[in-house]
């Protein structure tokens, strides 16, 4: 039946707060919402009240400190180039930026919402129609993972762009919980479990990403698809060296980003393979799962060699 | 419902809106302003932008809710006081458009984006700019060149404030002049109608119920609890329409509802029309069907054998398989020239199924009145429709009126009679209101009609001197769940082999299966571009084995022209010769090949079409196309064609020949097409023949009309009729004793008469051989083209990038060079994408990429350069000399693509689209045994 809908502009994070809390049993923040209202309108997300965050202002600044960069969550993709510092200092974020989705999309997009996209697979981004044919999976409260027939784990792939960047960089974030206001590393929120992909609690927001404005960071960002616009990646990768240390991140090839660290020291083709090793990757994507997995290392060399690393 | 208080364009409405509902829809159905479209309802497309404070939106991904006390700009508020904004005018100005449903998107966007380029870094840069800036705006038609071109230079021209008006063309040379299709303007300032912008008042909305299982039968259907929903007013199971209709006479196998079993996963079931589309799409989940599956059959091996104790997806045919077709023509002795040739080549080939990818979804709206049966839709096809319709619906032809509107591309995708078309003709006579329905993107995807997935085992034999010796192709194609145009797809799959080379042994086998999946049926290049894909590429390979250039080896070969094929075609004006030599002239070949390094290369493919089909689809003795053309004393002339004009510009043609004939200017001519009721029959836009066809009925038309006009003076002035001339809208004798304005004309044509109406018609020669099936491919002319694509290939990752497309086409003569070069850079755009990305993927039946993010259509940045060329051959009788250019120019391109692949990195291409992992595979295979 038509049920009692809802769309509430949050002005404030203590009233997004209040909102959320007056409607736990159904509610979904909504920033630039680009994924979220296509996977409202395909039956994926069913919560009756929105509560749109893009209008609050206080999460919308970029600031430069001393010894970090704050950049609020509700920063729109697209303005992130806009900021020389940024742009000068983190080219890398700068270009996974601008991989995301389209031009008009990353107007609207943010980064916060980047970072909280929700995780992908072929079989589960489709719509209500659709998965009720194939049958419901294990992400849409089904009884079987559709892409490996069968496994009683979903390993739909993570598929934010900035966010590989972002933990190349040892980027934290703010994330705040009513009262409680916490600064963590980003890939501390990634639980790996393809349904329920992010340890956050539900009504936590994040507030903003916060980069080391000492350290430096070469970073090579890489992105398979098979259009040069709009698709999601079906393989991202960032390599970043800060001062000895090496760090891999890989996205789109298993629930969580994988990230392997180790030292310029290190047989770095053994990174290569443990990081290989570690992508639970599966065919959920329009390249199959072999080729993704294949891609890793030469993706990885590439960019080790960029970095005059081999 | 919530208050929403928003300026568009600043207007200050107050709305009502539902808590949930998107920008779009309150821009197009509460404000009424319809130029904002709706091409892929999640952001993919970009038909839905517009500007908020400035900044480009996807209205349709974007809460209404959130733009309170917003300022919204959409494309109708872009032209002041009737004035287009500059950047419209480039648009108009450079033909960036074509069917225009993307316009106002691209429009939009492109203006947001230019306060942002930077024009300082030179043309390559700022063009890169222009494609990224665009590269979520999807286009079908134009292939994008037209597009950034106006960008581009709107660019430059505005940063150095330029005046500069182009002068509107007022010469009376209309044919062969490049100009902006005459409802060019309408379409940029968004107030062209398309059909779901079409509202009528007390209307119905219909949705459809569609089947989750490929193959069942259907035990029961319950609609009681879905009738109890308030604002339900009807509800349609396939027992109400049993009449089974298809757009060919021999294959009418389908219902507008599945009746008593279902074909394919999507297929209708049952359809509801409500007052709103919300509560019909409510009432669709009410709906209890009870089904008993059936083994189902869901690729061509599964649908070539005996199906044992199953059931057939159709119970016809004498056999006890799924096989829907077969088609076998032979000519000479294939056997012996394979024997006599010196080197042979055999492949086989696989292609997947593609989709035509028309921006603007299917839509229509039905009513009944004193008259019959009204329908507005997206169709190109109003007669066969109408013919469908009648018999469906049981009325006579009389009772039936098909309306085209402004049409957002077919490609082929609109050129069947549709169930749902059936459908809403049918809930509007139950209910006695205006019933409207539109599909989403993946229910269009469903529908499908696309490219039928094929596959092929072709060989040829060369002399060592270079002469092609014979030619056998074995063919299976997927025609998925009904026929649409599938007995002629089997057909021109191996007859339109028999050109442009000269063979003097050629023959084919073909077979056309069901499958429970969406149905195949006509899309751009019909039936011959994956067996022309295989011919180039096989030409490719033996090229290599005899060590010859693979040019030169086929200007050895090419058919020359006023010449006849082995099949018995008719060959008049040919310029294979001139296509090719244009293309290797200007892509460099001779320098540049063999020279390249690895990675990169370059590949060659050549190209043959039909410009019509010479025979109707339905036999009878009407012609192929009738225009009438009226004037009366206002002096304008009013072309009627039942042509219909889907973003080709065919209009315009019309408009141009008349306008030539006459001697007038294009200002003095009104088209009026695709209405059944008030236009002549004209059998469609498919086969492309609508400028040949079409065309030369509208030039008969006008060439009566001047006999009417000049017999009228000869009568009035005294002057002999050969003294006559027509020209800048004057008519006046050699010597100039008579020299009459076009108004003075008008006026002595009219007395005591009053408005004059003449016809003119066209109607094919007889063709072709007396043997059966002497029929397929029969055209009273044919096209000709090459192309020469170039390839990067990335060897570690077997990822293919296309730098550039040269390509040539004969056209016979470009009526309109605008519109053909946007025709081929179109066909080009398209064919790089079933090169190297598009296919339609199933799971179990179920179509996995149904929409536009995951169906891979190229972008701005995915499409390469394409440099079009126009051959002129002057055809003997086309129109002016013209022949096709819509269709034709597609089919080199792609082989010419994978040529370049095997060039580059010496991997031969087998399967369609190239696929990274399949080249990476080869090419490391290719090294082994290079090793070895």
């Amino acid at each position: 039946m038509l049920t009692e809908q809802g769309y509430i502009k949050a002005k404030s994070v203590e009233e997004a707060f209040v909102n959320a809390n007056n409607h736990l049993d159904g509610f979904r923040y909504v920033a630039g919402g680009t994924d979220v209202i296509v996977n409202k309108f395909q039956g994926n997300e069913d919560a009756q009240i929105l509560i749109d965050i893009s209008g609050i202002e206080e999460l919308k600044h970029i600031k430069i400190k001393e010894d970090y960069i704050e950049i609020g969550a509700l920063t729109k993709l697209d303005d992130l180039k806009k900021h020389n510092i940024i742009s000068d200092r983190f080219p890398s974020l700068i270009e996974a930026a601008e991989a995301v989705a389209s031009p008009v999309i990353r107007k609207t997009a943010t980064i916060g919402g980047n970072i909280l996209c929700e995780n992908r697979c072929t079989f589960y981004n489709q719509s209500e129609w659709w998965r009720s044919a194939a049958g419901y999976c294990l992400k849409c409260n089904g009884d079987i993972c559709i892409a490996t027939g069968g496994k009683n784990n979903c390993l739909s792939k993570f598929v934010s762009d900035t966010a590989i960047v972002l933990i190349s960089i040892d980027a934290k974030i703010e994330v705040s919980d009513h009262q409680q206001t916490s600064i963590i590393p980003i890939e501390s929120i990634y639980s790996g479990d393809g349904v329920n992909s992010r340890n956050l609690s539900k009504t936590a927001l994040l507030k903003s990403i916060l980069i080391s404005n000492t350290e430096e960071y070469q970073t090579i960002y890489k992105k398979l698809r098979q259009r040069e616009t709009i698709d999601f990646g079906s393989l991202m990768t960032a390599v970043s060296l800060n001062n000895e240390k090496v760090k891999i991140v890989l996205g789109g090839v298993d629930p969580k980003p994988i990230v392997v660290e180790g030292n310029i020291e290190d047989d770095l083709n053994e990174l290569i393979l443990q990081a290989t090793k570690k992508a639970r990757t599966v065919d959920n994507d329009v390249y199959s799962r072999k080729y993704r997995k294949e891609m890793i290392a030469v993706f990885l060399k590439r960019s080790l060699q960029e970095l005059k690393l081999m | 419902m919530k208050q929403l208080n928003i300026k568009i364009n600043g207007k200050q409405f107050h709305l009502m809106v539902k808590e949930h509902e998107m920008l779009s829809t309150v821009i197009r159905e509460k404000a009424g302003l319809t130029g904002t479209k709706i091409g892929c309802e999640q952001g993919s497309c970009g038909a839905c932008t517009v500007l908020i404070n400035n900044e480009a939106v996807l209205s349709c991904i974007s809460p209404a809710l959130r733009y309170e006390n917003a300022e919204i700009t959409t494309i109708e508020a872009l032209a002041k006081d009737g004035v287009l904004h500059k950047l419209q005018k480039k648009f108009v100005e450079k033909g960036a458009i074509q069917c225009g449903f993307c316009t106002p998107g691209m429009v939009l966007t492109a203006l947001s984006l230019t306060p942002s380029l930077n024009l300082e870094d030179g043309m390559e840069v700022l063009t890169r700019q222009v494609k990224e800036g665009l590269s979520g705006n999807l286009c079908r038609c134009t292939g994008y060149k037209k597009v950034i071109d106006a960008v581009v230079e709107y660019a430059i021209e505005s940063s150095e404030s330029i005046e500069e008006d182009v002068e509107p063309l007022s010469s009376s040379v209309a044919v062969g002049v490049s100009r902006p299709y005459i409802e060019a303007e309408k379409k940029v300032k968004g107030a062209a109608e398309y059909a779901d912008d079409i509202v009528m008042k007390n209307t119905l909305h219909c949705k459809l119920l569609r089947s989750k299982y490929p193959h069942a039968k259907i035990v029961e259907i319950d609609t009681s609890e879905a009738l109890k929903l308030d604002g339900v007013h009807y509800i349609a199971t396939g027992k109400e329409l049993p009449i089974t209709f298809g757009v060919l006479p021999i294959s009418q196998d389908e219902t507008a509802m599945a009746v008593d079993k279902v074909r394919y996963v999507g297929e209708v079931v049952a359809a509801v029309a409500a007052d709103s589309e919300g509560i019909a799409g409510e009432a669709c989940k009410l709906i209890k069907i009870t089904y008993k599956q059936l083994q189902p059959f869901l690729n061509i091996d599964e649908s070539l054998n005996d199906v044992g104790e199953n059931e057939r997806i159709h119970d016809t045919g004498k056999f006890n398989n799924n096989i829907h077709k077969k088609a076998e023509l032979r000519f000479g002795d294939q056997q012996k020239g394979l024997t006599e040739a010196d080197v042979t080549t055999k492949m086989s080939f696989e292609f997947l199924g593609i989709n035509h990818g028309f921006t603007e979804p299917h839509a229509a709206t039905a009513f009944w009145d004193e008259n019959g049966l009204t329908i507005t839709t997206a169709t190109q096809v109003p007669h066969y429709l109408h013919r469908a319709l009648a018999k469906v619906m049981e009325v006579p032809l009389s009772r039936v009126r098909v309306i085209k509107p402004y049409l957002g591309g077919g490609f082929g995708g609109k050129s069947d009679p549709f169930p749902h078309e059936m459908i809403v003709s049918h809930l509007a006579r139950k209910t006695g209101r205006p019933v409207r329905v539109r599909l989403s993107r993946e229910e269009v995807f469903i529908t499908n009609h696309g490219r039928h997935p094929s596959k092929m085992s072709v060989e040829m034999g060369v002399s060592l001197n270079g002469e092609f010796k014979a030619l056998d192709a074995d063919i299976a194609i997927d025609g998925g769940a009904y026929g649409s145009f599938g007995v002629v797809t089997s057909y021109y799959n191996g007859v339109l082999l028999q050109a442009p080379y000269k063979l003097d042994n050629f023959g084919f086998r073909a077979f056309r299966v069901n499958t429970n999946k969406p149905q195949c049926g006509a899309m751009r290049g019909h039936g011959a571009v994956n067996s022309r894909f295989a011919v180039e590429s096989i030409i490719d390979d033996l090229a290599m084995k005899i060590n010859i250039d693979p040019c030169k080896l086929r200007l050895q070969n090419f058919l020359t022209s006023n010449t006849q094929t082995v099949g018995q075609y008719r060959i008049t004006s040919n310029g294979s010769r001139e296509a090719l030599l244009k293309v290797m002239e200007q892509s460099e070949w001779d320098k540049k090949i063999g020279t390249l390094e690895s990675g990169h290369g370059l590949g060659v493919a050549c190209g043959f079409f039909i410009s019509g089909s010479a025979l109707p689809i339905i036999w009878n003795e009407l012609p192929q196309s009738v225009v009438h053309l009226k004037l009366d004393f206002d002096g304008r002339v009013l072309v009627t064609s039942g042509s219909s004009d889907i973003g080709q510009g065919s209009d315009t043609m019309l408009a141009i020949i008349v306008a030539e004939v006459l001697g007038i200017s294009m200002d003095k001519i009104f088209v009026l097409a695709a209405d059944t009721l008030l236009t002549p029959v004209d059998f469609g836009s498919y086969s492309s023949r609508v400028t040949f066809m079409a065309g030369n009925a509208a030039k008969d038309a006008a060439e009566n009309l001047k006999k009417e006009i000049i017999e009228a003076i000869v009568k009035a002035k005294g002057v002999d009729a050969e003294e006559l001339s027509f020209s800048d809208s004057r008519v006046f004798s050699f010597d100039k004793a008579v020299d009459l304005s076009w108004m003075e004309t008008v006026d002595i044509l009219t007395a005591k008469r009053g408005a004059v109406s003449v016809s003119g018609k066209y109607i094919s020669p007889k063709l072709g051989g007396d043997f059966k099936g002497a029929g397929a491919g029969l055209s009273p002319s044919y096209t000709f083209g090459a192309c020469i694509a170039e390839v990067k290939v990335d060897i570690e990752t077997g990822q293919v990038k296309v730098m550039n497309v040269w390509g040539a086409h004969d056209c016979g003569k470009a009526i309109n060079p605008m519109a053909v070069e946007g025709q081929l850079e179109g066909s080009w755009h398209m064919g790089v994408g079933q090169a190297i990305s598009e296919q339609m993927k199933y799971y179990k039946g179920l179509l996995l990429n149904n929409n536009f993010l995951d169906y891979k259509i190229p972008t701005s940045l995915d499409t390469p350069d394409i440099h079009a060329n126009i051959i002129e051959t002057i055809d003997p009788e086309g129109p002016f000399g013209a022949k096709e250019a819509g269709e034709g120019a597609i089919h080199p391109v792609i082989p010419a693509i994978a040529n370049a692949v095997f060039n580059a990195v010496g991997v031969r291409i087998t399967k369609l689209p190239i696929n990274a992992e399949d080249v990476l595979a080869q090419i490391r295979d290719h090294q082994i045994s290079n090793n070895k």
